[in-house]
């Protein structure tokens, strides 16, 4: 699974940086960036409490597509 | 630093009254003077409180977003009104990590987006029962619609019965009525009988589960640890503050908007997508949280001014919102600019817990009464704006006159 950001949705509420900011950073200006993208098993209960928590919606778990 | 000028809001607009009614011209005199120490509340206003008490006033967008972003240096947990006894220590808005990050943890799961959205049908039958009870004659609808319909969502998601609505509805007003207008043991009465009342409930909740935020809050656990009682209490007590005016001022604001705007009424019966925008736009243009405050860490320089240590700082939402530096045309309602930049539920770890439920109340609000109503219209009776408090921004009474299909 990957986690990714909608920027067009994001608020930049500092929600998810703030309460797992071992998946996700924020910059100076407050933009999300996410720091670990494929999540392995043992990150999946955070990361979906990441999309969880989010209140603009804008994060999501997508399944990996092959290149 | 003791000569550091210090402004009077009275000085600037003749009385506290006309500011807090309108405070936007304020803003715009003294934004580019900001940071500026100010007499946040004057002396022998509040019963008990003789000295002034000073705060450095934010309102430059930059400066207001770095605040509130850089909670270590401006901390939510010391407050001169808590220390000087005028107000209980409220969880979570008047919390620093690591209780801020806990707590927060635990609440956050009955708050997110997907909850709200599951809600939303309730809601929605809630504020069509509301305007079943609004006929075609004049109506007061802060009195009628705008607070009636938070106090009903935050009760009902907290399980408060329906035969204690009313007490919870004179609880909730007791307590988030200013400093000014209700004595302090009044006050202090209020708040224990309410102590008494949200124990019962949670103890009752721990026998036997609901589906309900007390409920939620009695099991929540985060690494096998529990909210205590006073934990609950707190958060109840929050709910009442921070959940129920705001968006009462929010819904109220929204439609005095587009009451003078009636070109865009049409446009909004026409298109929903712009629900959405005018929303966000409604939240920047009047924001209904004008300020909150913060006290420093330790020295910090905002715009060129060092700012002491221990020093309160009030941070201006409402100015930071009509910037000209950060919003072209600031000070117009606009729907064809970014509309997401706005500050009026905070940034960082503060964020408004509940933005996705006023989001969601001002939604359901505003679609209804486009489905219903061809026309909206002011009253005879003069709207009139609170002029109470300085943190929030809305109206103490907003008659309407509502065209329905057919009339």
């Amino acid at each position: 699974m990957r986690l990714v950001i909608d920027y067009k949705k994001c608020l930049k509420s500092g929600q998810c940086s703030y309460l797992h900011s071992e998946l996700i950073t924020a910059g100076a200006d407050g933009t999300p960036r996410v720091i670990i993208e494929q999540i392995e098993e043992h990150l999946r209960d955070a990361a979906e409490d990441a999309v969880d928590l989010c209140p603009s919606g804008a994060i999501a778990l997508r399944e990996d597509v092959e290149k | 630093m003791a000569d550091t000028p210090t402004l009077s809001l009275e000085q600037l607009r003749g009385d506290l009254a006309t500011f807090l009614a309108n405070p936007y011209p304020t803003y715009s005199e003294m934004r580019d003077q900001s940071p500026v120490q100010m007499e946040f509340i004057p002396g022998g206003i509040v019963p008990g409180l003789d000295e002034p008490i000073k705060a450095w006033a934010l309102m430059k967008y930059n400066d207001v977003y770095s605040a509130l972003r850089d909670h270590d240096t401006f901390s939510s947990a010391r407050n001169p009104f808590v220390e000087k006894g005028f107000f209980p220590q409220l969880v979570l808005i008047m919390d620093d990590p690591p209780r801020h990050t806990r707590f927060r943890r635990l609440v956050n799961k009955a708050f997110t987006l997907r909850r709200v959205e599951s809600l939303e049908p309730w809601i929605t039958s809630v504020a069509n029962e509301l305007l079943d009870e609004v006929g075609s004659e004049e109506t007061d609808i802060v009195q009628s619609y705008t607070i009636p319909l938070p106090v009903r969502v935050i009760a009902r998601l907290m399980g408060i019965p329906g035969d204690d609505f009313t007490t919870f509805k004179r609880w909730s007003d007791t307590f988030i009525s200013s400093l000014i207008s209700i004595p302090l043991e009044e006050r202090m009465q209020n708040t224990m009988e309410m102590a008494e009342y949200f124990g019962k409930i949670a103890a009752a909740r721990r026998t036997q589960g609901a589906e309900d935020l007390i409920t939620a809050l009695v099991e929540a656990e985060i690494d096998g640890e529990s909210l205590q009682d006073w934990e609950i209490l707190g958060f109840c007590i929050l709910l009442l503050i921070a959940g129920n005016e705001t968006t009462t001022n929010l819904v109220g604001n929204m439609l005095n908007i587009l009451i003078d705007r009636p070109e865009l009424w049409q446009r909004l019966r026409e298109d929903r997508n712009l629900v959405e925008p005018v929303i966000e736009e409604t939240l920047r243009y009047e924001s209904p949280v004008q300020q909150l405050q913060r006290t420093t860490t330790r020295d910090v320089t905002i715009s060129g001014v060092t700012i002491p240590a221990n020093d309160l700082v009030a941070v201006f939402f409402g100015a930071a919102n009509r910037d000209p530096q950060e919003f072209p045309n600031a000070e117009e309602f606009r729907l064809d600019c970014d509309l997401r930049n706005h500050v009026s539920f905070g940034a960082g770890i503060h964020y408004c817990l509940g933005a996705p439920l006023a989001r969601a109340e001002a939604k359901i609000t505003l679609n209804a009464f486009l489905d219903r109503f061809p026309i909206i219209e002011h009253g005879r009776t003069p709207a009139l704006r609170q002029t109470q408090s300085p943190v929030v921004f809305g109206f103490e009474r907003l008659p309407l006159v509502l065209r329905a299909k057919g009339h």
